[in-house]
């Protein structure tokens, strides 16, 4: 269904347990040991970062919008749950999952035009036209089963961030914190209303004044909010009560900071009249905070040699 | 397969393969039906280019293949119809799978002697992507999708009828009309499926008697979900991505005035239509359609006309947005009143009739004419007789074809409507002393004759009939230019 979750293809098709994503993986690289030893690659959330930087390069020279970039975002982890990495050009690869996703969100973009961003874009790793486009669009639409439709996290956004009371400033935090989930495996781990309230929650726990937004002060403020958010989320759990003990701040005379004590209450009240699952959501906001975490280790050049260094000996570069 | 076996053997058909594939046209014989009439299912002119990998590169592609192939799995018996869109063949399957398909097969772009990806056209990614992903019984039910040889098949559940078929065999001497209760269980079904789509965020856009399935057991599916789309918050106006939607006499007043944001309340005036359609055994707004200028869209003077014939004029009084509607002044351009003979006159009628006497509608008239009983003598009649419909038929028939989009019937309410029963649990629900079946045949003698199809081996060759008026979006197919020949590694 396309507005039910629960009857969607993506529930029950594209949502694995950590066990069993893993053991795709596994069985995937088992398949190709000897592509996997000769090319070694830098762990999946740095392959994850470089990939995305590359997609929303191309998308911003297309002018898409993000709703389609967060489907292109799906459709690569999809595909690469099916397919090993060193088997594809992962350039090709991004640059089908946009023109894809674009159509798919209704904002399509010509193939001429992809096909002519992507090879300025990627001069040396990529000889396109567009049947090799459109060739690999067939390949990925049948790893996909067709299955197309994606529920995203803003959604869900959207629609709470007024039940909130969200700022602004909020609002963009738990917007950029679901761009920065396409980096993890939490796409193919958790249902989008939770990765979406996840997110608010981490937006108001840390504070969207100071000067956080990029990914490196993020972590740290994260880091500290997570103890909170985590007694937060326990305090509601075990007493059910909605008296805010353990809401960070309360004794910060600050106004700002009391509006945002409340705003936490009601959204602790909020988690434990709903049936959120909660402990998912631990899980995911820890595994965004390691994810924070990770990308501090993130090199770029290291990243991009590695792969360009299996594109080029195995030919994929070329037509 | 487990997923394994499955994924590998993928990969190699992606990658590893060095088998130039089958022949290059795929034509097979039937040998079942007894005499040697040959299907193509590949165009005698779309040869395939073969890509020979280069064997040194392990690496170079050796072009997509398909894990599954059609030819393999199902036999064709027969073509169907052609659209715009490709061909619909009816097939069986070849690996014990019960009943009949319909294996819709998108045609790929030509380019000169050879076919190439072009990129998916738009609206065949939402179709395969909406089927995939719904669910009905009152929905077509896709059974896959196979990506083979740069076409794309649509492999679907067969369906023996439509309504198109179906009013036209009643049209037939001698003319008779359907049978009520087929009536109504018609309109449920469809309405069932319309509501499902429409509580799932998609507009089906292309409604119309070819488009409704019934299935040899009276179940009716909505099929043809090529212009359907999702309307959940788009990024774009509808109409910013689809300038002309559903075919021209099922096409709501809104859309003919040029409305830029459409609701699923277009869907229900095709709905409304259908069911004139079903009762009247014609189309209840027979226009021409004006042919799309260049590019912009042409007022449908013709359609509105026949619409304002029988509807009356739309006022702002029942309308209140009819003003801003961006064709609202030509409105009066139109002849307000029935005028048989010259139905299209497009001068101005200021003079004798009040605005009143214009905006006055003729349906109810109409529906009685139809029916064959009187709004006055409602009697109850026998129940093989539309007039059993009754007043509650007219009712409904005018929630459907109401003029402003947001006083006009949901699917839902529809759902409710004292036609059906009033309970609007409906099908089987015991508060109904009229029960509505789930077999829109039931109860019937005789039966309807089965779906035509065709053998002629020249029919599967001439290239498509001009089909479903499509989207006006160019489709990202290639236009002019031809392209590149896929070389060999």
């Amino acid at each position: 269904m396309a507005a039910n979750f629960w009857e969607s293809t993506q529930r029950r098709n594209w949502q694995f347990s950590k066990d069993e994503l893993a053991q795709m993986r596994e069985k995937l690289e088992e398949s190709e040991q000897s592509l996997v030893q000769m090319f070694p690659l830098p762990q999946r959330r740095h392959l994850s970062i470089y990939f995305n930087q590359q997609l929303n390069r191309l998308g911003k020279r297309l002018g898409v919008r993000q709703q389609a970039l967060a489907t292109a975002q799906i459709y690569l982890k999809r595909f690469y749950c099916k397919v090993e990495i060193r088997r594809t050009n992962p350039y090709l690869v991004i640059a089908t999952a946009l023109y894809l996703a674009c159509k798919m969100e209704e904002c399509p973009q010509h193939i001429r035009l992809v096909v002519s961003e992507a090879r300025s874009l990627w001069p040396d790793s990529l000889t396109l036209d567009i049947s090799r486009l459109g060739e690999c669009e067939f390949f990925m639409i049948s790893e996909m089963h067709s299955q197309l439709i994606v529920h995203q996290p803003y959604r869900t956004l959207t629609s709470l961030q007024s039940d909130f009371f969200l700022s602004q400033d909020e609002s963009n935090l738990a917007v950029s914190i679901v761009n920065d989930h396409y980096m993890t495996d939490l796409p193919l781990l958790y249902p989008p209303h939770i990765i979406a309230l996840t997110a608010i929650l981490l937006a108001l726990v840390l504070r969207p004044n100071s000067p956080g937004g990029t990914a490196t002060t993020m972590a740290a403020a994260t880091a500290a909010a997570l103890a909170q958010a985590q007694a937060q989320v326990t305090s509601r759990t075990n007493n059910g009560s909605n008296n805010g003990q353990n809401v960070p701040g309360a004794s910060d005379k600050d106004r700002q900071q009391e509006a945002r004590v409340t705003k936490v209450q009601r959204y602790a009240a909020f988690l434990t009249e709903s049936a959120i699952d909660i402990e998912e959501m631990v899980d995911c906001t820890q595994e965004l905070i390691s994810f924070y975490e990770c990308h501090e280790q993130y090199n770029d050049k290291i990243t991009r040699e590695q792969i360009n260094r299996f594109v080029k000996a195995r030919g994929l570069d070329k037509p | 397969m487990d997923p394994i076996t499955h994924l590998h053997n993928n990969v190699r058909a992606y990658y590893g393969t060095r088998d130039p594939g089958p022949a290059a046209q795929l034509i097979f014989r039937d040998k079942n039906l007894g005499h040697s009439h040959q299907y193509t299912i590949l165009d005698s002119d779309h040869q395939l280019t073969v890509v020979h990998p280069d064997p040194n590169d392990r690496g170079s592609r050796g072009g997509y293949q398909s894990k599954v192939k059609v030819m393999d799995k199902y036999r064709v018996v027969g073509f169907i119809s052609s659209g715009t869109y490709g061909r619909v063949y009816k097939a069986h399957g070849r690996q014990g799978q019960p009943g009949d398909f319909a294996i819709k097969k998108f045609k790929p772009d030509k380019e000169g002697e050879q076919i190439q990806y072009t990129g998916i056209s738009q609206s065949a990614i939402r179709e395969m992507a909406l089927c995939s992903e719904l669910r009905h019984d009152n929905v077509i039910r896709l059974i896959e999708i196979i990506l083979e040889d740069k076409c794309i098949f649509m492999v679907f559940e067969y369906a023996e009828h439509d309504l198109l078929q179906i009013i036209h065999h009643h049209t037939q001497q001698p003319r008779h009309s359907i049978p009520p209760s087929t009536v109504k269980s018609i309109m449920f079904q469809l309405l069932n499926g319309c509501q499902y789509l429409h509580s799932n965020w998609v507009l089906h856009r292309d409604l119309k008697p070819a488009n409704i399935m019934v299935t040899s057991s009276g179940h009716v599916k909505i099929g043809d979900l090529g212009l359907a789309r999702l309307f959940y918050k788009p990024l774009h106006s509808l109409f910013s991505g689809d300038k002309v939607v559903v075919t021209i006499w099922y096409r709501a007043p809104e859309l003919l005035l040029g409305s830029r944001h459409y609701t699923p309340a277009i869907d229900l005036w095709a709905v409304g239509c259908i069911f004139a359609e079903l009762l009247s055994l014609r189309p209840i707004f027979k226009g021409e359609e004006a042919k799309m200028d260049k590019k912009t869209v042409p007022f449908q003077r013709n359609q509105m006309q026949k619409i304002v014939e029988i509807m009356g004029m739309p006022t702002k009084e029942r309308w209140p947005l009819l003003t801003s509607m961006p064709e609202y002044s030509n409105l009066s351009t139109l002849t307000p009143m029935m005028l048989p003979g010259h139905p299209h006159h497009p001068h101005h009628h200021h003079h004798h009739k009040s605005s009143a006497a214009a905006s006055t509608s003729h349906l109810e008239k109409w529906y009685y004419g139809t029916i064959g009983g009187h709004a006055s003598t409602s009697s109850p009649a026998s129940n093989g007789s539309l007039t059993s419909l009754g007043a509650e038929g007219y009712r409904l028939l005018a929630g459907l074809l109401e003029y402003d989009p947001e006083k006009r019937l949901t699917a839902e309410k529809a759902l409710h409507h004292p036609f059906f029963g009033g309970s609007g649990s409906g099908m089987g629900a015991g508060a109904s002393t009229e029960q509505i079946s789930r077999n829109c045949f039931e109860g019937l003698k005789t039966a309807y004759p089965t779906r035509r199809v065709s053998q002629d081996d020249n029919d599967i060759r001439t290239s498509s009939l001009p089909g479903t008026k499509r989207s006006g979006l160019p489709d990202d197919s290639l236009v002019g230019r031809p392209v590149k020949r896929l070389k060999d590694a």
